[in-house]
C-alpha cells in the first residue's frame, strides 16, 4: 500500500528533518552570542549565570523555593482547572452541537462569557473564594502549615483556570460535532444503528479532531492565565510569582531562568499535543 | 423479501417556501428475490423513493409495506466512514446489531472476499480507489445479508470498465444471497445489463411512465442483438421523458 515508508528509510527521513530544522536554529545563536559579550555592559546578567540556575532546577532561589517545585505548582494549577474545562466543556459542547434547543438556550450567556478575560475576574474570584486551599476543601487542616501542593491550589485560581480553557473546548466541540456530516449519521442509521452507538461510533470519533484542537487552545490559553494570574496578588508561589519576586528583588538572572521555563512549558504544550495528535489519535485517518 | 407501494406521495418546499410535489403517486410492487432497476433522469426522485423506503424520509401519504427483515443500503458515493478502515466499516452494521468479536470478524473477512478487497482490511478509505471504496461499501452493505438491498447510483461515479465489473459481481452476490435489490440508476445501458425488470421514473412529479421485464437470459452480452434492441426501446422512453417534443414528432 501507498504511505507506508519502509523502515530503512526512517533515518534517511530523521535526517532530513534535522537539516531542515537547523537554520531555524541561526538567530537564536546570534542572540545569544550578542547576549554574551554585551552582558556586561549592561543591566543584563552573563548568559552562564541563567544556565547555571537551569542546570540546578531544584536548588532553593530567593527563599521561594526551586524552580521545580513552582514550575510543578503552575503546572498542577493548570492541569487541574483544564480537567475541570474538558470535563464540563465536552459534554456542554456536545449538547449544544447535537440540539438546536439547548445552543438556542445558552447562546446568550456563552457569547457574553466568552470574551471576558479570566485575569478580569481574579479579583472577583478572591473575594468570593478567600484564598481557601483544597487543603481546607479536603479537610486535611494537619497539613496547612508544611510545604504541601494541595496548600498551592486555591479554589480562585482554578477556578478562573477553568474559565480559560472552558470556552475553547466548548466552542470547538460545538463546532465538531456540527460539522460532522449528515450522510455519516444517516448511513448509521440505515445500517441499524441506534442512538447511543451513532453517538459511540460516528458522532464522537468524527468529531474528535476539533474537540482536541479545542484542548490544545485551552491548554494554550491556561498557560497563559496561569502565569499573568500568579503575577497578580493573592498567591505566593508558582512560576509567575517567581518572576514577580524576582523582578522585585531584581534578580534578573531569576527572571530570565523563569522566561525560559515558561517558553519551553509553552512550546512542548502545544508542539507535544499537535504531534500526540498526528500518532495517537490518528486524525490523519479524517483526510480525504 | 417483497414489497409493495400504494399511492404515495412526497413534496418539499422548494427555497421560497411553496411546497412542490416530488414523487407520486407511486404504486409499485417487488417480488421476493427480484432485481429491480429504478431508471429515471436526474431529479425525478429516485433517491427520494429510496429514502423513503429506508426509513430516513417519511412520505405524505401513501403506504409503503416492507417484510420486517433487515436491509441494506448503498449510497451513492463517499458514505463510507473515513476514520474507520475497511475491516470496521464492514463490520459497523454487525456492530449496530450487538454481534462481537470474532464472529463478526469472520463475517466481514468472508464479505471482503466476496467483493474481492482480500488483503485491504487493514486499509482506509483514503488509500482506496473509487472502485475499491465502492466495494467497500457494498460489502459493508451486504454483510448481514440482507433480504432487501437498495442501491443508489453505487457506481456512478468510476470509469466504466471498473463499473462492469462491479456490477457482475453485485449480480452474482446477490444472485447467490437470492437477495431482493432495488437499483437506482440513470444508466440505461447499466439497468439493461442488470435488471430482471426495469422500471422507468418521469419527473414533475416522479411517477412511473414504464414497468417492464426483461426476458433477457444470463449470461448477457452487451453485444447481442436482443441487448441492443432493449437498449434502444429504452433509450426512446427515455428521450420522450427529456424533450416531451419528441412525442409529437414520432
Ligand atoms: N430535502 C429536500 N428539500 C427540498 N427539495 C429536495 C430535497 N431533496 C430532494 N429535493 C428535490 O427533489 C427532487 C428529486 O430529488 P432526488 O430524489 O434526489 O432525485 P434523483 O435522485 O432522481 O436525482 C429534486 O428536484 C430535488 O431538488
Ligand atoms: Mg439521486
Amino acid at each position: 500500500m501507498g504511505g507506508r515508508v519502509p523502515s530503512g528509510r526512517f533515518t534517511v527521513d530523521s535526517w532530513q528533518k534535522v537539516r531542515n530544522l537547523l537554520p531555524g536554529f541561526i538567530i537564536p545563536a546570534l542572540i545569544l552570542i550578542v547576549w554574551f559579550f554585551f552582558s556586561g555592559s549592561t543591566l543584563l546578567p552573563a548568559p552562564d549565570l541563567v544556565i547555571r540556575i537551569l542546570l540546578h532546577p531544584s536548588e532553593d532561589l530567593l527563599s521561594c523555593g526551586s524552580l521545580l517545585w513552582n514550575t510543578g505548582v503552575s503546572l498542577i494549577r493548570v492541569l487541574l482547572g483544564l480537567s475541570i474545562a474538558i470535563l464540563l466543556g465536552t459534554p456542554l459542547g456536545f449538547m449544544m452541537g447535537a440540539s438546536q434547543r439547548f445552543r438556542q438556550f445558552t447562546s446568550v450567556i456563552t457569547e457574553l462569557a466568552r470574551p471576558l478575560s479570566p485575569i478580569a475576574l481574579l479579583p472577583l474570584s478572591i473575594i468570593i473564594f478567600k484564598d481557601t486551599s483544597f487543603t481546607e476543601v479536603l479537610g486535611l487542616n494537619h497539613l496547612k502549615y508544611t510545604r504541601h501542593i494541595l496548600n498551592e491550589l486555591q479554589i480562585g485560581m482554578v477556578f478562573i483556570l477553568a474559565w480559560g480553557g472552558i470556552f475553547p473546548v466548548i466552542l470547538e466541540t460545538m463546532h465538531g460535532v456540527r460539522g460532522v456530516r449528515k450522510v455519516y449519521i444517516e448511513a448509521a442509521r440505515v445500517l441499524g444503528a441506534g442512538k447511543l452507538f451513532i453517538f459511540k461510533h460516528v458522532l464522537l470519533p468524527a468529531s474528535l479532531p476539533d474537540i482536541f484542537a479545542g484542548y490544545r487552545m485551552a491548554v494554550g490559553r491556561c498557560w497563559m492565565v496561569i502565569i499573568a494570574a500568579e503575577m497578580l496578588p493573592g498567591t505566593n508561589s508558582g512560576i509567575g510569582y517567581l518572576l514577580r519576586y524576582s523582578y522585585q528583588l531584581s534578580r534578573l538572572d531569576v527572571m530570565l531562568a523563569c522566561i525560559f521555563i515558561i517558553a519551553l512549558i509553552g512550546l512542548i504544550f502545544s508542539r507535544g499535543l499537535e504531534l500526540a495528535g498526528e500518532k495517537w489519535l490518528l486524525l490523519r485517518a479524517r483526510e480525504r | 423479501m417483497a414489497v409493495s407501494l400504494t399511492h404515495l406521495e412526497k413534496s418539499y418546499q422548494d427555497p421560497s417556501g411553496k411546497s412542490f410535489r416530488v414523487l407520486g403517486p407511486i404504486d409499485l410492487r417487488i417480488e421476493t428475490g427480484e432485481f429491480l432497476c429504478l431508471l429515471g433522469p436526474t431529479g425525478c426522485g429516485k433517491t427520494t423513493l429510496l429514502r423513503i423506503l429506508s426509513g430516513l424520509e417519511q412520505a405524505d401519504s401513501g403506504k409503503v409495506s416492507l417484510g420486517a427483515g433487515r436491509f441494506g443500503y448503498v449510497f451513492q458515493q463517499g458514505a463510507l466512514f473515513p476514520w474507520m478502515n475497511v475491516e470496521s466499516n464492514v463490520m459497523f452494521p454487525l456492530k449496530a446489531k450487538g454481534m462481537t468479536g470474532s464472529e463478526c470478524r469472520s463475517r466481514a473477512a468472508e464479505m471482503l472476499n466476496h467483493v474481492g478487497l482480500y488483503g485491504f482490511s487493514k486499509s482506509f478509505p483514503h488509500e482506496l480507489s473509487g472502485g475499491m471504496q465502492q466495494r467497500t461499501a457494498l460489502a459493508r452493505g451486504l454483510v448481514t445479508e440482507p433480504e432487501l438491498l437498495l442501491l443508489d447510483e453505487p457506481f456512478a461515479s468510476l470509469d466504466t470498465r471498473t463499473g462492469i465489473n462491479l456490477q457482475e459481481m453485485l449480480r452474482a452476490i446477490c444472485g447467490r444471497l437470492s437477495t431482493t435489490v432495488i437499483y437506482v440508476t440513470h444508466s440505461i445501458e447499466e439497468a439493461v445489463y442488470l435488471a430482471d425488470r426495469i422500471v422507468v421514473m418521469g419527473h414533475s412529479p416522479g411517477r412511473i411512465v414504464r414497468n417492464e421485464s426483461l426476458n433477457l437470459k444470463w449470461p448477457r452480452s452487451r453485444l447481442s442483438s436482443e441487448f441492443t434492441e432493449i437498449l434502444l426501446s429504452f433509450r426512446q422512453t427515455f428521450e420522450k421523458l427529456v424533450d416531451p417534443s419528441a412525442t409529437l414528432s414520432s
